[in-house]
């Protein structure tokens, strides 16, 4: 493996591979559901038990009067309050102009229920397990509605209908691209491939179950919010939206966040439920969800379903590609949920490859399902699995060297800038630098010899392997900030709006800053979700956070010099341009006489604010994937993964491997079992870990990772994002693999997850077939 | 209402606890001790996992009223005399935890382990992890830290 174990710290006589560590490890991490509040009350929610039904009656009478009850509230209070319109982040038109219709959601459902886990009511009482308890004496009458769950069968006629502003339940369409190019493409190939691509409804599942407490104080009405989030700015704008309150009266805050994923950006209902209750009691409100609640509630991911086709010319070179997307978001909008699959496959719909025709149609529909929002990649995986399962197809079926008719293809090193047909720059990549060095790695060539021998113990080798893009980078807030505020003993404490939910931001951005200050990155204290400091600055999410916050780390570090230089003179007597930094300290050049930062500090507070905006960037890489399975059971053990990754500079290198780790691990979940399931009635038949299949210990043995770096032009530090890669490279990666080994004994292209039921079956299926 | 005394972390503790109250519910609610996550409600995920008697048990598979004159040990007692147990300083050592919701649990499944195999094969550390999930590390590093942790230990 080649591996950097660069950066250990010494604290204690331990060595921390990061900063944060040593609270997490000893128990001492302070998560949402740790916060206790002053004379807090507690929460319990009911939610619906069916997909679809008209509700004519919420009897809350016998909750109302159980033992330590303090308030229900259901749908009604959410009207009264109107607290009723979520954010919207789909605010651009798309075909024909047309807007989005945008359905209502009352925080809690008012009229009409829409999913299994949708709110109906929340009981208060003086503990979490009275209110639980309370739930089940709350008698609701409902008339139930026919439901829809198939993303395809609810945009046909006659389909069950959700929401009375949504005819068709189609939220959203629109197109990018040139029809017409790509018919005339298509018109002159000399080879097509069509497949379909659905990439499914998965549950994110960070660790840390969602968990929310809030306090509201009368006399300023300000709300203060103890939530897990990606970054407080966007948790706030969206509580802000959904209940009018204004942003100054909405305090977020949020200490360790256990795992994100996506999961953490939203605003949720019952956050906002949680404000009413808080304001109406006038006591703080806690909820804890429980696992199998989250199941049902949280949002969900991926769930694009997706129909492609690829044309060739006679050589294997790509004429052109065509797209018909489905995103499947639930019975409502999450704020943000939508944007990503109408966006980011846009932003790289040619993906590495120098394809000139182009077009897409992208479809927003509602099911009687969860709610689906980003999930690690957030639409970036999807793309990348559609055109390269295409590209993995065509090569197989045109019987040309998967490697080679992607070398065909690529975007040349020396085309760099490179602007797409869908208006994207790609500042620079080197893509056949990539996949030479993956190839080498996971030894392509002795490939077909490891395949023999598995042939002879009666096993199925498959090799295979994707090149993705993905963009990163810009951000949807006007800039991102980190503030730094030096202390006389020195150290410094650095705020950021961004919030780790497990990258490591206290000990990267304190290498960064560190490294701009030349002082010991231990020196530097990150705090995150600290609401008073007032940032602004985008959240934790599409990977861009070393490239926004990273980057301000190192602009700020260089702005405490520039401020403190010219203090410094005037402590020292001189010039500013007779000072000279270095290692925390200022020299004078004409004496000896120095002073420290921490000096300076303890004479007048020394803080300063950086800053900056940044465009996209585009991190790349090669992913490739040999398999074996057992023909006899369908069973499939990954004998090697091997990763190249271009995400320009690399700040810390464990760190980056651990994320290239939990990302594969996802994609890998994803491709080998991770799946939602509803029933044609909307009942979701894996709501808990006994029957949805999370990665476990041992199912990956080990991940070769490399990097292949070229310095990226968005960043001064030459960063491009990355954490997200992972997944965006596996799905396809993976699927490839399977199919390599699949695809000779006359198996089709299967659907993800390949259970190893499904495989087996696939391989019994072709033997009968032959 | 039972009443209940047990030992945690060294120390007797004396509560009167609703009889359907879980261990772990117990030691965050009553105790205050909320290193020891609750990540499921199906005895899945391990996130409760401390030791019961020198086992390790998952706290939320167990009522308190069950813990009844029981030496408990959770995440908080495990360092002793301000040095890390073994296995904690592999987990950080190994780069094994990132959001760490996992981690405690994972700290107590590794420290009972490494005492029951002192050096563990991967089939025991893979078994040995079972019931315990992350969603972060993709666990190459949690097995990485268990052999660590079995090393650091036998060097003491």
């Amino acid at each position: 493996m080649d591996t950097h174990h660069s950066h250990l710290f010494e604290v204690g006589g331990a060595k921390l591979a990061r900063l944060e560590d040593l609270r997490l490890i000893k128990g001492e991490g302070c998560y949402a559901a740790d916060w206790a509040l002053p004379n807090q009350a507690h929460a319990a929610f009911l939610r619906s038990d069916r997909a679809h039904a008209r509700i004519l009656s919420v009897n809350t009478a016998a909750a109302r009067k159980a033992k330590g009850v303090l308030a229900v509230l259901t749908g009604e209070d959410a009207v009264k309050a109107g607290y009723v319109k979520p954010l919207s982040m789909l605010t651009f038109a798309g075909k024909d102009g047309k807007k989005a219709s945008i359905p209502e959601r009352p925080v809690l459902a008012h009229g009409r229920v829409r999913f299994v886990g949708d709110l109906v009511a929340m009981v208060i009482a003086e503990t979490a397990l009275q209110a639980q308890d309370a739930t089940e004496l709350i008698e609701v009458d409902y008339q139930d509605l026919p439901a829809v769950v198939s993303p395809r069968a609810t945009l046909e006629p006659g389909a069950p209908q959700l929401h009375d502003n949504v005819p068709g339940n189609l939220c959203f369409e629109q197109e990018a691209g040139d029809a017409a190019a790509v018919e005339a493409a298509f018109a002159k190939a000399a080879h097509v491939t069509k497949l379909r691509l659905d990439v499914t409804r998965v549950a994110p599942n960070p660790m840390e179950p969602r968990a929310c407490a809030v306090a509201f104080d009368t006399a300023s009405g300000k709300f203060t919010v103890h939530s897990p989030v990606q970054g407080i700015n966007m948790m706030r704008m969206q509580l802000a939206a959904y209940t009018g309150v204004a942003d100054d009266k909405i305090e977020v805050v949020a200490r360790d966040v256990g795992g994100g994923f996506g999961q953490r950006s939203i605003g949720y209902p019952e956050y906002v439920a949680l404000m009413l209750g808080a304001k109406t009691l006038g006591r703080p409100v806690k909820w804890v969800s429980s696992r199998s609640e989250g199941f049902l509630s949280d949002s969900h991911g991926r769930a694009n379903y997706i129909d492609g086709e690829l044309a060739l010319d006679k050589d294997g070179t790509f004429l052109g590609m065509r797209i018909d997307w489905i995103a499947d978001l639930g019975a409502y909008l999450h704020p943000a949920g939508p944007v990503s699959p109408m966006r980011n496959p846009v932003t790289c719909l040619n993906g590495v490859y120098k394809t000139q025709a182009l077009y897409g149609r992208w479809r927003v529909a509602l099911t009687n399902t969860a709610p689906v929002s980003a999930y690690r990649g957030a639409a970036r995986p999807e793309i990348a699995f559609a055109i390269e399962r295409l590209v993995d197809e065509a090569a197989a079926q045109m019987k040309i060297d998967p490697a080679e008719i992607r070398r065909r293809n690529f975007i040349p090193t020396d085309a760099f800038p490179y602007k797409t047909p869908t208006g994207s720059v790609y500042d620079i990549a080197d893509f056949h630098g990539v996949l030479d060095k993956a190839m080498k790695l996971a030894d392509v060539t002795g490939f077909p010899q490891r395949r023999a021998e598995s042939e002879k113990r009666g096993m199925i080798r498959g090799l295979g392997f994707s090149t993705v893009i993905e963009n990163s980078g810009a951000g949807m807030f006007p800039k991102d900030e980190i503030r730094l505020e030096v202390h006389a003993d020195g150290n410094i404490t650095a705020y950021s709006v961004s919030h780790s939910q497990g990258q490591g931001h206290e000990t990267t951005f304190a290498q960064i800053i560190g490294d701009g200050l030349g002082i010991p990155a231990e020196r530097i204290k990150l705090r995150q979700g600290i609401g008073e400091q007032g940032l602004i600055g985008n959240h934790t999410g599409g990977s861009r956070t070393i490239v926004g916050a990273g980057t301000v780390c190192h602009i700020a570090a260089k702005k405490l010099v520039e401020v403190a230089t010219p203090l410094a003179a005037e402590q020292l007597g001189v010039e500013p341009s007779q000072v000279a930094y270095a290692g925390g300290e200022f020299k004078s050049t004409a004496s000896n006489k120095k002073i420290s930062l921490g000096e300076l500090a303890a004479k007048k507070p020394l803080v300063v604010t950086g800053e900056g905006k940044f465009g996209s960037t585009f991190p790349n890489g090669c992913h490739v994937a040999e398999i074996e399975i057992d023909p006899k059971t369908g069973v499939t053990e990954v004998t090697s993964y091997v990763t190249v990754d271009d995400c320009g500079t690399v700040i810390n290198h464990t760190i980056v491997e651990g994320q290239m780790h939990g990302a594969v691990a996802q994609g890998w979940g994803q491709i080998f079992g991770e799946n939602i399931v509803y029933d044609e009635t909307g009942q979701m038949l894996t709501g808990s870990f006994m029957d949805y299949t999370m990665p476990k210990a041992g199912w990956i043995k080990d991940i070769t990772i490399a990097e292949h770096t070229t310095f990226g032009t968005i960043s001064p530090l030459g960063v491009k994002g990355m954490g997200e890669s992972g997944c965006t490279a596996s799905l396809a990666a993976l699927t490839n693999a399977m199919m390599n080994a699949l695809r000779p004994l006359g198996v089709p292209p299967l659907d993800m997850p390949l259970t190893a039921h499904k495989v087996w079956q696939a391989i019994t299926a072709a033997k009968k077939g032959k | 209402m039972a009443k209940i005394t047990l030992t945690v972390n060294g120390e007797k503790r004396s509560a009167d606890v609703e009889d359907r109250t879980l261990l772990v519910n117990f030691l965050r609610d009553e105790l205050k001790l909320t290193g020891t996550h609750v990540g499921c409600d199906t005895s899945q995920c391990g996130a409760c996992t401390v030791h019961v008697d020198g086992r390790a048990v998952k706290s939320c598979t167990m009522l308190a009223a069950q813990a009844e004159g029981c030496e408990v040990v959770t995440i908080e007692g495990l360092a002793k005399n301000g040095k890390l147990h073994p296995a904690q300083a592999a987990f950080t050592e190994c780069h094994a935890l990132q959001c760490g919701f996992c981690t405690p649990g994972m700290i107590m499944t590794t420290a009972a382990l490494i005492k029951q195999h002192p050096q563990p094969t991967d089939e025991q550390i893979v078994h040995g992890l079972e019931g315990n999930l992350c969603r972060c590390t993709g666990y190459l590093n949690i097995v990485k830290a268990v052999k660590h942790a079995a090393e650091l230990q036998k060097a003491k």
